[in-house]
C-alpha cells in the first residue's frame, strides 16, 4: 500500500456516492486523440531506430534516391518542353504541361479515392483498436476521423513522393516565384483531402448500405462497372502502331484524355493553381486589374480546393455520426460461408506434379500449398504482383514493329532484359514477402512437424522447393509471353528463360537461407516479419543477385546480337571475341547462381539443426 | 440504495429472486435479437439485472453468450428489441451507456507503443476525470492490481495476464456502475484470480451492476447472486442456483451437474450440430 496517495482508498465506492464527471467535450476529445497518436508515433519512431536501424536507413536512402531520380527526369523532362516546345506562357509550353499534370493529378486522384476507402475500410472495421474504441464513450465520428487521418497519411505518402519532384522541377525550370513553392505544400494537402474524403464516404456508405442490397444487384453493378472500365481504358489505350508517336497520335491522345481537364475534378483545381503559380509576378499589374494576377487566380484555385476539402469534412462527421456505428455493427454480424476444408481438383493436380518428390517432401510441399491458396490476404498480394507485371508485359507488344533498323532491335533487346530485371525484383519482393517469413511462421506450430518423423533438413529442402518451382512456373511464362510479344530471337528466348532459372533458385534459396538462419518465433503477421532486418537484408541481398545476374547475361548476349550488326567497331568487341563474352557471361552467371544457391541454403540447413524451439 | 442491494443480494442467495422492472434496475435487455445472416445468436433475450447483482450468463461455446455481451456494451446493436443500461438506450444514447459501463473483454485490447500509465491516463481522460482524479484513480488501480512493476513498460511486452490486470484497471478506473466482463478469469494467475473475485463480490455489495459470461462454473457458483443459462440463443433459465437445484429436483448438487442435466453434454450438441449440418 505504499504507493498509495493518503487520501486514496481500495474500498469500492459506493454506488450512489458515484457522481459521473462531464464526458469531454468535441474538442478535448480532439485533443486526447492527437495526444494518443502523438505518444504512439513517438514510441513507434524510438522503436523503429532502436531495432530496425538498417532497414529504416536503408528505406530512407531508397526513398531520397528515388526522389533525387524522378526530380532529375521531370526536370530534364521539362527542360526538354521548354526547348523544344515552348518558353512557359508560350500557348504549346502551356498545352503541354497542363496535359501532363492534369493527366498526372487526375490518375492519382482515382488511385487516392480507392486506396483512403480501402485503408479506413481496413482501419475502421476489422481492427481490435476500433473495437475497443466503440466500447468507450467516446463519440463515433471522432473514431472514423482518428483513422481517417491515418487513411490520408498512408494513402497519400506516395502521392507525395510522386508529385513534389515534379513540381519543384517544374518551378525550378520555368523560374516560377518564390509564392510558387509556398503555395505546393498547401495545394497539394487541400487536393489530397478531396479524394480521400470521397474514399471514405464511400466506405462508411458502402459497409452501411451494403448487407442490405441483394447480392445479385451488387454482383451485376460491378461487373458492368468492371467491364465498362475496362472497355474505357482499352479505347483510350489502343491506338493503331503505324500511327504510334506521330502528330495525328499526339492530337489523339490529347482528345482522348479530355475527361482528366473536367472543370468539377479536383485535380483541375491543382493544375490552375500550379500553373497560374508558376507564371510571373507582374502579370496582370500593368493592367492595374489585381483579380487577374497570377499569384490570386492560384490562391482563388487554393480556396476553392480548400473550401471543398472543409465540405468533405462535413460530410464525414455527417456520415459518420449516421452509418458508422450501424455499419459495423451490420458488417460483424454479416453472414460467413461456412469454409469447409475440400480435396480440390488443384490439390490433386499439385500432388501429382510433385509425385517425382520422396513423400514427406510432396506432403510438406501440399501442406504450404493448400496454406497459401487458403489464405485469401497471401494469394491476393500474389496474384496482384503477377497481374500488374503481366499487365505491364501485355503493354510491350507496342514495341513489335516490323522495321528492322539498329536502333529499333537495340531498344527491343534492352526491354526484354529489363522486363527479365523487373520480373527479378518483383520476385524478390514476393520471395521477401511470402518466403522469408515461412521459417518463422512455422514455430508457431513447430510441435506439428517437429512430433513428426521428419528430418528438419526436409523442412528446409520442401520451403526451398515451395519457393524455387513456385516462382518459376509464373515468372517463366510471364518471360516467354513478353518475348514473344517483343518478337525476339531464339537464342535471346533461351537465354532469358536459362536466366530466369537462375534467378528463381537463386532467391529462392536466399529466402529460405536467411528465413532459416534469422527465424523470428515471436511475430505472427507475415509481413512484419518480412519487414524486420531479415527481411530487408533478404530484399538487399536479392536485389544485388538479380542486378549481377541479369548484367552477366545481357551484355554480352546485347554484344553477340545487336553490337554485331553495328558499324562501329572496337578491339574487344570483334566478332570473334563476342561468343568468348557470351559464353564467359552466361558461364559466370551460372558460376555465381550456384553459390548463391548452394551457399545460403547450406547455412540455413546448418541454423535450422541447431536451432532451439520453445 | 446500496443497503437495498445488499438485501436484495441476500434475497438472492436465499432464493428469493426479486421482481422485475423495479427502479433499481440497472440492465434491461427487452426481447433483444441478434442474428448473423441467417444464423439468430440471440432471440428474444428479455433480462433485468439490478444494481449490486453479479449476474453470470452461462452457455456452450456459440450460445450466444458474447453476442449478448457485445450488445449490451455497444459493439453490436440489436436487430429488434431494446437494450438499456441505466435507463439509457444503448442504441440512442451509446456514449452515455459506455460512460457507465466498464468492460472486461476476454481477449485484452491495449495499445502496444503506449505504457499501462499512458494507457490509464488515456482511458480517464476519455471518462471525462480531471488530473486529480486520474493522478488518484490510476495509484489506487495499481495498487489493487498490483501493477506496480510493469506499469511504466510499454504494453507490448506484457505477458496476457499482465494485459488482463491493466485492463481490469482501466475498467475500474472511472467507478463504473456496470462491469461487464466476458471470461474474467482467462489467463491469470491463482492469486488474481483471487483478487478479482473479491473485487467483484465487493463492488457488488458497494451498489455496482456485475455482468459476466463464463464457462468456470465453480467460479458462477461462488460469486454470483444469479444465473442465466443460455442455449442456442435463447435463455432457458433465469434465476438463482437454489431455484434451478428445485426446478431440477436436486438439491445439494453442484451447479457443473445442474448444468449439464439441463443443458446436455457437449457430446450431444456437437452430434446434433453435426446432423444439421449434414
Amino acid at each position: 500500500m505504499s504507493h498509495l496517495p493518503a487520501t486514496v482508498s481500495l474500498a469500492p465506492v459506493p454506488a450512489d456516492a458515484r457522481v459521473g464527471n462531464p464526458l469531454p467535450t468535441e474538442d478535448r476529445e480532439a485533443q486526447i486523440m492527437w495526444r494518443l497518436r502523438n505518444r504512439i508515433s513517438i514510441a513507434q519512431l524510438r522503436h523503429l531506430f532502436a531495432t530496425a536501424r538498417l532497414r529504416t536507413t536503408v528505406v530512407i536512402c531508397l526513398s531520397l534516391l528515388f526522389w533525387l531520380g524522378l526530380f532529375g527526369l521531370f526536370f530534364e523532362g521539362f527542360e526538354f518542353v521548354v526547348k523544344h516546345v515552348g518558353e512557359a506562357g508560350a500557348a504549346h509550353h502551356a498545352r503541354t504541361v497542363s496535359f501532363v499534370f492534369h493527366l498526372f493529378f487526375a490518375s492519382l486522384n482515382v488511385m487516392l479515392v480507392f486506396s483512403s476507402g480501402i485503408i479506413l475500410y481496413s482501419g475502421l472495421y476489422s481492427s481490435p483498436d476500433t473495437r475497443y474504441l466503440l466500447t468507450i464513450p467516446i463519440r463515433s465520428e471522432r473514431i472514423v476521423l482518428y483513422k481517417f487521418q491515418e487513411a490520408v497519411f498512408f494513402s497519400s505518402w506516395g502521392f507525395f513522393l510522386l508529385a513534389s519532384p515534379m513540381m519543384v522541377a517544374y518551378g525550378i525550370v520555368v523560374g516560377a516565384p518564390w509564392h510558387y513553392f509556398a503555395l505546393l505544400l498547401p495545394l497539394i494537402v487541400a487536393f489530397v483531402y478531396i479524394p480521400c474524403g470521397l474514399g471514405a464516404l464511400g466506405c462508411l456508405w458502402i459497409v452501411h448500405k451494403i448487407p442490405k442490397l441483394r447480392k445479385v444487384i451488387v454482383g451485376v453493378a460491378s461487373i458492368m462497372l468492371i467491364a465498362l472500365t475496362g472497355k474505357y481504358i482499352w479505347n483510350t489505350i489502343s491506338v493503331p502502331q503505324s500511327s504510334l508517336f506521330g502528330a495525328e497520335w499526339f492530337q489523339e491522345t490529347i482528345d482522348r484524355f479530355a475527361f482528366t481537364r473536367g472543370a468539377l475534378l479536383p485535380s483541375t483545381w491543382l493544375t490552375g493553381g500550379l500553373l497560374e503559380a508558376a507564371r510571373g509576378p507582374s502579370l496582370g499589374l500593368e493592367s492595374g486589374n489585381w483579380p487577374d494576377m497570377p499569384a490570386v487566380k492560384s490562391c482563388l484555385y487554393l480556396s476553392v480546393l480548400i473550401s471543398n476539402a472543409l465540405l468533405l469534412h462535413l460530410l464525414i462527421i455527417w456520415g459518420a455520426k449516421r452509418w458508422f456505428r450501424i455499419g459495423f455493427s451490420r458488417y460483424e454480424c454479416r453472414q460467413t460461408r461456412r469454409r469447409t476444408a475440400q480435396i480440390a481438383l488443384v490439390d490433386k493436380l499439385v500432388t501429382l506434379v510433385l509425385s517425382p518428390f520422396s513423400s514427406q517432401i510432396r506432403l510438406l510441399l501440399v501442406k504450404d500449398w493448400r496454406l497459401l491458396r487458403r489464405d485469401p490476404v497471401q494469394w491476393s498480394q500474389f496474384l496482384i504482383f503477377f497481374g500488374l507485371l503481366g499487365l505491364y508485359l501485355l503493354n510491350v507488344d507496342r514495341f513489335s514493329n516490323p522495321n528492322n533498323n539498329l536502333s529499333y532491335v537495340t531498344w527491343v533487346h534492352m526491354v526484354s532484359f529489363l522486363n527479365l530485371a523487373v520480373v527479378g525484383l518483383i520476385l524478390s519482393t514476393f520471395t521477401t514477402r511470402f518466403i522469408y517469413p515461412m521459417i518463422s511462421l512455422e514455430g508457431h506450430c513447430f510441435w506439428i512437424l517437429g512430433l513428426l518423423p521428419v528430418r528438419r533438413d526436409t523442412i528446409i529442402w520442401s520451403k526451398f522447393l515451395f519457393a524455387a518451382i513456385g516462382s518459376w512456373i509464373p515468372c517463366s511464362a510471364l518471360i516467354l509471353l513478353s518475348d514473344v510479344l517483343l518478337c525476339v530471337s531464339p537464342l535471346a528466348i533461351g537465354l532469358h528463360q536459362l536466366t530466369c532459372v537462375l534467378l528463381c533458385f537463386g532467391l529462392a534459396s536466399i529466402a529460405v537461407g536467411l528465413g532459416a538462419m534469422m527465424p523470428n518465433f515471436s511475430e505472427r503477421s507475415p509481413s512484419k516479419i518480412a519487414a524486420g532486418f531479415g527481411g530487408t537484408l533478404n530484399l538487399v541481398l536479392s536485389a544485388i543477385y538479380i542486378v549481377v545476374t541479369v548484367v552477366l547475361t545481357a551484355l554480352p548476349s546485347h554484344f553477340f546480337l545487336v553490337a554485331a550488326t553495328s558499324p562501329f567497331h572496337n578491339s574487344l568487341l570483334l566478332p570473334e571475341l563476342l561468343r568468348f563474352w557470351l559464353f564467359s557471361g552466361i558461364g559466370l552467371a551460372i558460376l555465381i547462381a550456384a553459390l548463391t544457391t548452394i551457399l545460403p541454403l547450406r547455412w540455413g540447413l546448418q541454423a535450422f539443426r541447431r536451432l532451439e524451439f520453445c | 440504495m446500496v443497503s437495498h442491494a445488499r438485501q436484495r443480494n441476500r434475497d438472492l442467495n436465499s432464493g428469493q429472486s426479486g421482481t422485475r422492472g423495479d427502479p433499481d434496475t440497472m440492465i434491461e435487455f427487452q426481447n433483444a435479437s441478434r442474428n448473423y445472416g441467417t444464423k439468430i445468436a440471440v432471440e428474444e433475450l428479455t433480462l433485468n439485472i439490478p444494481a449490486g447483482e453479479v449476474f453470470a450468463l452461462l452457455g456452450h461455446n456459440g450460445a450466444g453468450k458474447t453476442t449478448t455481451i457485445k450488445m449490451l456494451v455497444g459493439l453490436l446493436l440489436p436487430n429488434s428489441g431494446q437494450i438499456s443500461v441505466g435507463g439509457h438506450n444503448i442504441a440512442t444514447r451509446a456514449r452515455d451507456t459506455a460512460a457507465s459501463i466498464g468492460y472486461i473483454p476476454d481477449q485484452p485490447y491495449l495499445y502496444e507503443k503506449l505504457s499501462g500509465r499512458e494507457f490509464l491516463t488515456f482511458v480517464a481522460e476519455m471518462y471525462g476525470m480531471d488530473p486529480d482524479q486520474t493522478a488518484q484513480g490510476i495509484a489506487r488501480e495499481i495498487e489493487r492490481f498490483e501493477l506496480q512493476e510493469f506499469i511504466d513498460e510499454l504494453t507490448e511486452r506484457y505477458s496476457h495476464g499482465m494485459k488482463q490486470r491493466t485492463v481490469f484497471a482501466s475498467a475500474m478506473l472511472h467507478n463504473p456502475r456496470v462491469l461487464v466482463i466476458d471470461e474474467p478469469l482467462v489467463g491469470l494467475d491463482p492469486h488474481s484470480i483471487r483478487l478479482v473475485k473479491d473485487l467483484l463480490r465487493s463492488e457488488a455489495t458497494a451498489g455496482t451492476c456485475v455482468f459476466m459470461s463464463t464457462h468456470t462454473l465453480v467460479v458462477a457458483e461462488e460469486i454470483a447472486d444469479r444465473i442465466g443459462i443460455m442455449q442456442r440463443g435463447k435463455l432457458i433459465f433465469d434465476g438463482t442456483i437454489c431455484e434451478l437445484r428445485h426446478q431440477l429436483d436436486g438439491p445439494g448438487q453442484s451447479l457443473e451437474a445442474l448444468y449439464l442435466s439441463l443443458v446436455g453434454n457437449s457430446t450431444d450438441l456437437t452430434s446434433a450440430a453435426l446432423h444439421r449440418s449434414s
